[in-house]
């Protein structure tokens, strides 16, 4: 049963916090540089991806909220998924780019993706518990893949240079990446697990991302 | 269901989308050299005002010879850095025009500058 403080938890506060940290940090250099509608609403999927996969990061038991961090990690590959196939599909020369001879940065965030879609695969209740008859061994690999995915996805990021050209901007992201996959003992001071529904991480998500695209191209 | 989500990603990357022109993202060699490069457009009418030497360093560094294009694609001292120098010299400068609310050329869509009908 909820008391009042996880009332703050469940209505997805720590989930908002992240995503609008995440987004403000592209904004602390060239805040208003755009590549169109198109670029930049495929980026803010991205980003808004990496948010979500930083936020089920966070060392935390989950043993009342399992379910509900099982359901919102597929909305994070959902969103990873289109964030690649948004470009894909919209932009034909965007293939060259995950073709032999690509830049480090594309095959990182593929293997991101890739490792995220393991991860979420390997998880899937209740076939886990016949992949994992141990739950100290499910633990160690989830934790690892999800360590994967989110170092694929964030030198994605900083090495394509788009975003976070900036050593301040870089080292910021790498602290909140430390932050949530580690610091166990820091989260743990707060009463209740962090939790969010899928709705909470797509309307703020919707927010954070209209703002992106539009600060970046319609504000002069 | 992944892995038919995978597998069109795959074919994706392969075929390009439907319906696209088939150039766009096809590399071919071009302008007399080997490796393979994407199409692109550039018109110097849209540059004007830059200084010649900002982009041709041939101008004063006394390596004038054949089109640009031609040594960046055949030279083998710089053939392998084509791409870097190239986004490095073209995106940094629009990107720098853009910060200064200067019209500026694209600084990340890749088809507004790989245009397959405008070879240059």
């Amino acid at each position: 049963m909820s008391g009042p403080r996880d009332a703050v938890a469940d209505r997805g506060a720590v989930l908002a916090t992240l995503v609008a940290v995440v987004f403000a940090l592209t904004f602390l250099a060239l805040p208003r540089l755009g590549g169109g509608w198109f670029w930049e609403t495929g980026n803010a999927l991205g980003f808004l991806a990496l948010a979500g996969l930083l936020f089920q990061m966070i060392p935390y038991p989950r043993s009342g909220a399992a379910r509900r961090h099982e359901r919102l990690g597929y909305w994070v590959l959902a969103t990873a998924i289109a964030h690649a196939f948004w470009f894909l599909a919209g932009d034909p020369t965007l293939r060259v780019y995950l073709q032999p001879g690509a830049p480090a940065h594309m095959w990182l965030g593929l293997f991101g993706l890739l490792a995220l879609a393991l991860l979420c695969v390997l998880a899937r209740m209740p076939d886990r518990m016949r992949v994992h008859r141990r739950y100290r061994v499910f633990r160690t690999l989830h934790r690892g893949l999800g360590l994967a995915a989110l170092a694929g996805a964030g030198l994605h990021v900083l090495l394509s240079g788009f975003y976070l050209p900036s050593w301040p901007q870089a080292a910021l992201l790498v602290l909140i990446c430390l932050a949530c996959s580690l610091g166990r003992r820091v989260w743990a001071r707060l009463q209740a697990p962090p939790r969010a529904s899928a709705g909470i991480y797509l309307a703020t998500g919707a927010v954070a991302g209209a703002l992106f695209v539009l600060i970046r191209n319609l504000v002069p | 269901m992944l892995a038919a989500l995978f597998f069109c990603g795959l074919v994706l990357v392969v075929t390009g989308p439907p319906g696209a022109d088939d150039r766009a993202g096809r590399r071919e060699p071009r302008f007399g050299g080997t490796i393979p490069v994407l199409p692109m457009t550039f018109s110097h009418g849209d540059h004007f005002g830059q200084t010649c030497a900002s982009c041709h360093h041939e101008f004063t560094d006394g390596t004038a010879g054949p089109p640009c294009m031609t040594c960046h694609v055949t030279d083998r001292s710089v053939a392998p850095l084509l791409e870097d120098q190239f986004h490095g010299l073209c995106r940094s400068c629009h990107v720098t025009e853009h910060a200064a609310s200067r019209p500026s050329g694209p600084t990340r869509n890749c088809t507004a500058c790989h245009l397959p009908d405008h070879d240059f």
